[in-house]
């Protein structure tokens, strides 16, 4: 039995494929924008919400239908100037939660997401007074971990990397343009548009980054960055997903910053098997007609067992179960999808 | 003294019970905070970073517009108004 929660501008949605079909329950969450999914240490689910007019905030649910406020969202301290604009993503670390947010920063909880603590050493960061937002505004919004070290992706910052459990953060960018520095100015430590970040978990040096300049690859933790582009129609878009047992990697290419829909409407997934090396489009079952829409960069999910699906800024929803031999488009649809969670 | 406060129905998600509430306090601000410690979640929905209501919302106090400082009296009506901006 699959279910997908999608996280929506208007709302969340709970698809439930227990019954012949797809059996959609909600909207949860009515009125508000659900732009983060998660899960707390003891299995609890989170969701972070977000009003342009009330704040975010985080709620806990046990069934996913079911869900109650915590006590307390991430928010930043009272003189700090910055605004709590919205919750990107919840990051379990052992008994530890982490919540990456809007305006940018780093939070983590020890008690399930109830009350949580800012992560100073990151967001003081001495580069902090240059961190300016991109379109998508200035977001912490991917968080990975491995061989006890932590990364965050922040756009449009870039990369940065701890070592010292969180304490002290380096920026890691070397090999990726800036976004906006000729390639013969002197490279600036900051001012990198990540847009996806994924890990080979039992090799993190290994990290696959989707970035406003391009598809990019590091071998050595985010020291340097090499370029990863053959096969595909562009290097632009949000999406980077790895496959955990088989090392598939997926992409979805939007055309360029300036135009951000599929290359001539042709809205597919992209997979590499040799690490990124070389990309083509996966499978079969994409339509004829164009679609001019996008995949936004947290509005994807993935699983062990090969279970793929991704939402589009159109409200619709496209899922493999087989590791994107084959692809259908789900019947219903929805507002703008900034999020997705699949629970086998 | 004993208030009313009536919710939106949009923040009665951010609350653990319904769109009325009862709360104790000489000023709106104290019957906020009163109505905070049963509702922790309710705080960052209606104050800002700084501590004030926040710049999309306002709250009436018997059908007058109030801030932090207006006195409520015995009885009096709390209305918290959805979001008042947008299109």
């Amino acid at each position: 039995m699959m279910r997908i929660l999608v996280g929506s501008e208007k709302g969340a949605y709970l698809l439930d494929e227990s019954s012949p079909g797809w059996r959609v329950e909600g909207p949860l969450f009515p009125g508000w924008k659900v732009t983060a999914f998660g899960r707390a240490p003891d299995g609890t689910h989170l969701a972070g919400v977000g009003s342009n007019w009330f704040g975010v905030g985080v709620h806990h649910s046990d069934n996913l239908v079911d869900w109650k406020p915590a006590d307390s969202p991430p928010a930043w301290p009272e003189g700090s100037g910055r605004k709590m604009e919205q919750i990107w993503t919840f990051h379990g670390s052992g008994d530890r939660l982490y919540a990456g947010v809007a305006q940018a920063g780093l939070f983590t909880s020890a008690d399930g997401g109830m009350t949580w603590d800012p992560v100073d050493g990151l967001n003081e960061h001495p580069t902090r007074d240059g961190w300016f937002p991109g379109a998508g505004g200035l977001c912490t919004h991917r968080i990975l971990e491995g061989n006890e070290s932590m990364w965050v992706g922040i756009s449009a910052v870039g990369v940065f990397r701890s070592d010292d459990d969180g304490s002290t953060w380096i920026p890691k960018n070397d090999g990726i343009p800036s976004v906006d520095t000729p390639e013969d100015g002197e490279r600036p430590e900051i001012g990198y548009c990540v847009h996806g970040l994924a890990h080979d978990p039992a090799n993190p040096e290994r990290i696959w980054r989707q970035d406003h300049q391009g598809m990019f690859r590091s071998t050595d933790a985010g020291d340097n960055w090499e370029r990863i582009e053959e096969g595909l129609p562009a290097g632009f878009g949000f999406v980077i997903w790895r496959h955990a047992d088989s090392g598939r990697l997926f992409t979805i290419p939007l055309e360029s910053s300036e135009n951000r829909v599929p290359v001539d409407g042709n809205l597919r997934v992209y997979a590499s098997d040799d690490e990124g090396d070389s990309w083509s489009v996966a499978g079969a079952g994409w339509p004829d007609a164009p679609q001019f829409t996008a995949v936004l960069r947290r509005a994807f999910d993935g699983t062990a067992d090969g279970a793929f699906c991704f939402g589009t800024s159109g409200g619709d929803l496209w899922l493999t179960r087989d590791l994107g031999e084959t692809w259908e488009r789900l019947g219903p649809s929805f507002p703008r999808i900034a999020t997705i969670r699949l629970i086998a | 003294m004993s208030v009313t406060v009536k919710l939106p129905r949009v923040l009665t998600q951010a609350v653990t019970t319904g769109p009325r509430h009862q709360a104790e306090g000489e000023t709106l601000g104290e019957v906020l905070e009163s109505l905070f410690a049963d509702e922790p979640g309710l705080r960052n929905h209606l104050l800002d970073e700084t501590g004030a209501i926040r710049p999309h919302v306002l709250v009436f106090v018997d059908a007058a517009q109030a801030d932090l400082d207006t006195p409520v009296g015995p009885g009096s009506q709390v209305q918290v108004l959805q979001a008042v901006s947008g299109g």
